[in-house]
């Protein structure tokens, strides 16, 4: 069996001292090797007994195999989850604060996988692409536990609006009709699989292989906090606030009528990491001085919310990279129609009789 | 936080504002089990579906993978570079499907079936 992997103190500088011990037994920490090895193994026999293949059906035994694969690694997880002495501080667990994944976590992740595995075994093609459906709407209900609402939305309306509709249009102009005597048949290559049990081998090897890494090398990934950095897009929505909170914080007599919050070339002085919250505010004659925000005079629209933030990476950082998304979009567009085009080719006597029905051509010409 | 209201502190994590909270659901362990575990079911359906529109489906299935480890990541570091470039995947998995689809709809013209190994003598 394979042991843990050894992470190098010395190739991760930062890692803090008192992570040393994490770090050494981190597989162990976050999940028992022997649980996930096995979780993997199981889960090949799984997906490799309910690919399509002739004669009996075995994909049943193989969905149900896979599925106690899966449930023997969540397993695993929730327990390792569990807070206990010692691994609260540890390395990867400081994300998690010694709380248990929630039930919807489970319930899309579950539901994500589970679909995922169907549409890669169910012989008929419509079906994989509903299954695909079901595997968008599941991550989506993920990326929405990640608070990512907007990328949540545009997930399922780009995906499951417009590139699944795609590919349902596709399978059924691209699938032979079925013959009269057997409406239910299935062409060659749908219905049996290619190589199942090596493709399933390398797969859950790559698996088991990505996640030793995944599962041993976090710990020594610290969460850069000198990245999270709320105040620029506030300050960049200032407007969306400042009028309400100037009038009132004048209406609670905290500043005096003169007194404007300063905004320094659109840039409001807002200082959010200090608790309690303080504005810079300046008087006409050029003093300054911080006030307090009371609790209850904190104005709608104070935080930006997801889709501004987002908006402002996408258009503030990365503007370059929108450009160049466009006109591979357009690139596609363009090759699309150019491949998928029909050559109809008409006789120059069913031209010319058109033409004379249209008018185009005298009569008798 | 106390020093917020509750309002106040929900918007805040909605919005992965200055208060970095814990991810809700679990560690990024979790999220990056759920999404290696995606990848390598739509590599295992990419070697052994015969069927070329499963194929191309099952390239779909590892970019979602790809998208739920971005945003996952990103939300550990708290920015917003993860969401970001989710969409440039998703721009990038249109491009794909409607290249794929149009070649795939080229080929089924043309032999009249969707096996990839039909097509296996074209050498490259």
């Amino acid at each position: 069996m394979l042991g843990p992997p050894r992470v190098s103190d010395g190739t991760k500088p930062s890692c803090v001292a008192g992570k040393a011990g994490a770090s050494e037994g981190a597989l162990e920490a976050i999940i028992n090797p022997l649980l996930l090895y096995g979780g993997c193994a199981l889960g090949a026999v799984g997906v490799a007994f309910a690919l399509p293949k002739r004669g009996a059906s075995l994909a049943v035994i193989g969905g149900i195999i896979a599925a106690a694969a899966a449930g023997l690694v969540v397993m695993g997880l929730t327990f390792a989850a569990l807070p206990s002495e010692g691994l609260g501080e540890g390395g990867l667990l400081e994300g998690n604060f010694g709380a248990l994944p929630n039930i919807y976590f489970h319930v899309f992740g579950v539901l994500a996988l589970a679909s995922g595995l169907r549409m890669i075994t169910h012989p008929r093609p419509v079906y994989a692409a509903l299954y695909f459906i079901l595997t968008i709407v599941a991550s989506s209900g993920l990326y929405v536990l990640l608070s990512a609402e907007f990328m949540a939305f545009a997930l399922i309306i780009i995906y499951a609006g417009a590139i699944l509709i795609t590919y349902l249009f596709v399978i059924m102009l691209a699938t032979q009709a079925p013959s009269e005597e057997e409406p239910d048949r299935l062409s060659e290559y749908d219905a049996v699989a290619r190589e199942p049990v090596a493709a399933a081998a390398v797969g859950f090897v790559l698996l088991a292989v990505i996640t030793t890494l995944m599962f041993s090398g976090l710990p020594t990934l610290e969460r850069s906090r000198s990245e999270a950095s709320p105040e620029p897009a506030l300050e960049l929505f200032h407007g969306k606030w400042e009028p309400d909170l100037t009038e009132s914080l004048r209406a609670a007599e905290l500043i005096d009528i003169t007194e404007t919050i300063a905004i320094d070339s659109g840039l409001a002085e807002l200082d959010l990491s200090a608790a309690p919250v303080t504005v810079l505010v300046t008087s006409p004659v050029g003093d300054s001085r911080r006030v307090e925000i009371p609790m209850e005079l904190i104005p709608e629209g104070f935080v930006a919310t997801n889709v501004e933030r987002v908006g402002m990476n996408l258009l503030a950082e990365h503007p370059m990279t929108i450009e160049i998304a466009g006109v591979i979009l357009l690139m596609a567009m363009l090759g699309a129609t150019v491949l998928a085009r029909k050559q109809v080719d008409i006789e120059e006597a069913e031209k010319e009789r058109q033409a004379r029905r249209l008018g185009l051509l005298e009569e008798g010409a | 936080m106390d020093l917020l209201g509750t309002d106040v502190l929900s918007t805040l994590t909605m919005a992965q504002g200055a208060f970095p909270e814990a991810m809700p659901g679990g560690t990024l362990a979790h999220y990056l089990f759920i999404s290696a575990g995606m990848f390598c079911l739509g590599l295992i359906g990419f070697m052994t579906r015969r069927n070329l529109i499963i194929m191309f489906l099952c390239t779909e299935l590892m970019f979602q993978a790809a998208g739920l480890a971005l945003i996952a990541f990103g939300r550990y570091h708290m920015n917003f570079d993860g969401q970001t470039f989710v969409i440039f995947v998703l721009t990038i998995a249109a491009a794909e499907a409607a290249m794929g689809l149009a070649l795939v709809v080229l080929l089924f013209r043309k032999r009249e079936s969707l096996s990839g190994e039909d097509w296996s003598e074209l050498k490259g």
